[in-house]
């Protein structure tokens, strides 16, 4: 008997582009809490969803307790005793929590339901882990926090045995957290072994046992967390190879164009405070879940913004719709380029006339195809964007190519702050290369550029200043001179201490 | 478990019971309105006369709520409907047994039903799209049943499944009232008490969810469009029975009728959410306000443009409060 329940050996994982999981190992104890922690994109969640068999692995061998197994599927790994609580909840919101926990497992006697047989067991595990929640209930009804607390009960009732939690605390407060540890403890003690995936890495002393850092797809190490420091930790997980090249350019920082004060909008935009000067790019660094997109999104006007001023230009702007942002100089080029970008349906010329048709139509409202296709030329020439012909489908441009088009719309029409959320993400190196020397091009020609990115290299790599979110806030901000990986992951865990009051009396 | 207070509180603590209750008490407003309109709306006639005029709309009803559970929607449910109807009668006329006719007609209509529920589960089709295809089909088989004809008179062979379907009373009960309680009760008792009806109300909620809690989910939607061509066929079979006959436009318009009973009974258009209770007063409801502009005097078409609002701010205040209460669009951003 192997003292572990789960070993994972060599997996490996790829998808079209990307090597996920590059020769991975991975062990769990039975009463444990095992801390998975890495960057973005080091691999962390697929390694789960491979054991909770919402992935194949490519190869590799996966034994859970002590019983080799082969291709899982979510049903499969859940007989194992394998249970996931997603970071998005899973849960049928019109049902009660009785119904949920029993969900696809009902009790039922000559095809009649046993509804007070579930109501009773239900409230047996709720009990079991202290949650006060009436199984009838309906789960819409209650909180974020209670609901995961629901997916927790309904994977011990399915008899889970190994429980693997993603982020289960970026959408809780401090008491709900201190609650969760709590059942986190319980479950520890009857044995459970557990998977806790979390940047938050001042929480870690709280409830965890053991560490294992991933970094780019790789096993980096695995220690027990009262051999571990803080630093040890940081310094595991950054260190990434920077494979490419980033082409940044230099050139003098000009007048102020942007300015950004006090802007609020919920949870995940709190008081931030920037400005943006011509011919810089000015990257915005953070975690997954940071919100960098939700930042983009209240500037631009897509999301309501509770508070605060926007100055373009020396003059204050006021933005409550995405028109208003597009109307003064202010374009987003959004992270799924695919989605929110582009329509994929449509020609190219079509694309780059739709947020233009102000100025291409007459008063009629009838397109003026001769302006039209004198806007169409020079966009596509003025950023090389290779194609067919401006009829071609712009959903069968290559990535690079689609983003061309989406800033290229932007420009035709004189616009003065580009903001890029997550660029280059699913495109391949050559493409990434175009799109930092589009970057580089704006910045030349004294537009200013915003530059969203999880991946940490490409923002140190091109960037000319650094912000670092966190939680919602601005943690720290850095010249280019100074910004290293090590500082912006230290910054860009720099939650609130919300876990600062729990005891710690639970280690 | 623990005792729940008095029977009020607990008729309330039914989920979506306490919709139906608001919406029992419009029906009533309705009633006393209309009797004030005109005294003749609450005779006994009238009223034996409404409790067969709810039956159609109470099945096509049940139909619709079924499939409007899972998230889905049936627009074949009135060509079913006239199909069952042309088929059953066609088969009689050409001298086959009624009974033998009857379950010709109840297979061929559960046939519909499937092809709905493989469409729409297992090859992803649009339900709007796939069930709007059947419904010009089944239309299209209704008419080549008799070679593009109604039919003549079933005759008198047939007089025992007409009275079974329609004419025949039990206690003073007419026998489409009774039939019409029977299928409540059993397809009730199967959304509310059985697994099939729990996976149809988790399938409607989060399909996702479901998926990843072992249900099979094309199995389920796949039973509730059985379900909703049964009744449809069983509405056919009845309107065979009522006029003696087969109409090749029998049926028109009552997948329409089958939403309106669905949404004002307060079952959504979003999915997992209604009970058959709801189905019952929004069909009482609609049958009411068709009885009772009639008479008033109101025209036919007055009738329909009041009914058609009705629907559309029924389904308005469904959307408002749903999206009001479990708005998740701020957490999907990132």
């Amino acid at each position: 008997m192997s003292e572990y329940v789960v070993e994972m050996e060599h997996v490996d994982k790829r998808f079209p582009g990307v090597h996920a999981l590059d020769d991975v190992s991975f062990q769990l104890r039975p009463g444990e809490v095992m801390a998975l922690l890495g960057e973005n994109g080091a691999g962390k969640s697929t390694l789960m969803k491979v054991l909770g068999g919402v992935y194949q692995r490519d190869a590799g061998t996966v034994r859970v307790f002590d019983r080799e197994v082969g291709d899982l599927t979510p049903k499969l790994a859940q007989e194992l005793g394998i249970a996931m609580i997603h970071q998005e909840l899973n849960m049928c919101t019109q049902l009660s929590v009785a119904e949920n926990i029993f969900l696809g497992r009902e009790l039922a006697r000559n095809g009649l339901l046993s509804n007070r047989e579930m109501h009773r067991r239900s409230r047996e595990v709720l009990d079991r882990l202290k949650i006060d929640i009436d199984p009838d209930t309906v789960v819409g009804d209650i909180s974020v926090s209670k609901q995961q607390m629901v997916e927790i009960a309904k994977a011990l009732q399915a008899n889970a045995k190994i429980l693997i939690m993603d982020e289960p605390t970026s959408a809780l407060t401090a008491k709900e957290i201190e609650d969760l540890f709590a059942i986190i403890r319980l479950l520890r003690s009857e044995g459970h072994g557990i998977v806790y995936i979390s940047h938050r890495l001042e929480e870690l002393q709280h409830i965890v046992d053991r560490v294992t850092i991933m970094r780019d797809g790789k096993f980096i190490c695995a220690m027990d967390y009262a051999d571990a420091t803080m630093d040890m930790i940081i310094e595991n997980m950054v260190g990434r190879e920077i494979k490419e090249k980033f082409p940044h350019v230099e050139c003098g920082r000009g007048r102020k164009l942007f300015e950004v004060r006090h802007l609020n909008a919920g949870r995940m935009v709190r008081d931030i405070n920037f400005e943006l000067y011509e011919g810089e790019i000015v990257g915005i660094a953070g975690l997954m879940g940071a919100g960098r997109t939700e930042i983009t999104r209240a500037i631009f006007g897509v999301d309501p913004s509770a508070s605060g001023e926007i100055t373009l230009e020396g003059k204050p702007v006021r933005i409550v719709k995405a028109e208003d942002a597009i109307r003064s100089g202010i374009v987003l080029a959004p992270e799924d380029r695919k989605r929110d970008g582009l329509c994929t349906k449509l020609s190219v010329r079509e694309n780059i006339a739709l947020p233009n048709l102000d100025l291409l139509c007459n008063a009629a409202g009838v397109v003026n195809r001769r302006r039209e296709s004198e806007m169409v030329r020079k966009t596509i020439a003025g950023f090389s964007v290779k194609l067919t012909g401006p009829e071609m489908i712009a959903g069968n441009l290559s990535g690079g190519n689609q983003q061309k088009v989406v800033v290229g719309k932007w420009l035709a029409r004189d616009s003065k702050v580009v903001i890029f959320d997550e660029p280059t993400r699913g495109i391949d190196v050559a493409a990434k290369v175009e799109i930092y020397h589009l970057m580089n091009r704006l910045k030349r020609n004294g537009i200013g550029v915003l530059f969203v990115s999880s991946e940490m290299p490409e923002v140190l790599g091109m960037a000319d200043r650094i912000i670092v979110v966190c939680d919602g806030r601005i943690t720290g901000v850095f010249p280019r001179s100074e910004a290293t990986q090590t500082k912006v992951l230290e910054y860009a865990m720099k939650f609130e201490n919300k876990s600062d009051r729990l005891e710690v009396a639970g280690r | 478990m623990e005792a729940r207070g008095n029977p009020i509180k607990r008729l309330f603590a039914i989920r979506g019971m306490g919709q139906v209750l608001t919406v029992t008490l419009g029906l009533i407003v309705l009633c006393i309105v209309f009797s004030f309109l005109n005294p003749l709306f609450l005779s006994g006639r009238n009223i034996a006369n409404l409790s067969r005029q709810i039956v159609p709309i109470l099945l096509v009803g049940i139909s619709q709520s079924y499939v409007l559970i899972t998230g889905n929607i049936d627009l074949s449910i009135g060509s079913v409907l006239g199909m069952s109807c042309m088929i059953s009668a066609t088969l009689m006329t050409k001298g086959v047994g009624p009974w033998l006719s009857v379950a010709l007609t109840v297979v061929s209509c559960l046939v519909i039903g499937l092809i709905n529920g493989v469409l729409v589960a297992k090859c992803k089709l649009p339900p709007f799209i796939a069930t709007l295809g059947t419904m010009t089909i089944a239309r299209g088989i209704a008419q080549i049943a008799n070679n593009n004809y109604n039919t003549d008179a079933i005759g008198d062979a047939a007089q025992g499944f007409r009275d079974f379907f329609y004419y025949g009373r039990v206690l003073g009960i007419y026998s489409p009232v009774i039939l019409a309680a029977a299928l409540w009760l059993v397809f009730n008792f199967l959304l509310g008490r059985t697994r099939t009806g729990r996976h149809i109300y988790a399938v409607g909620s989060n399909i996702e969810a479901s998926r990843l809690s072992g249900v099979n989910v094309n199995r389920t939607v796949i039973i509730a469009y059985l379900v909703s061509a049964f009744c449809a066929g069983v509405v056919g079979l009845m309107t065979t029975a009522t006029s003696g006959m087969g109409a090749m436009d029998a049926g028109n318009m009552y997948e329409m009728y089958a939403v309106a009973a669905s949404v004002i009974g307060g079952v959504s258009t979003l999915g997992g959410q209604g009970i058959l209770l709801g189905t019952v007063i929004g069909a009482a409801i609609w049958s009411v306000l068709q009885n009772g502009l009639q008479f008033a005097g109101a025209p036919v078409a007055i009738r329909n443009i009041v009914i058609g609002s009705i629907v559309i701010v029924s389904v308005l205040l469904d959307i408002v409060i749903r999206s009001g209460r479990w708005s998740f669009r701020s957490k999907k951003i990132s």
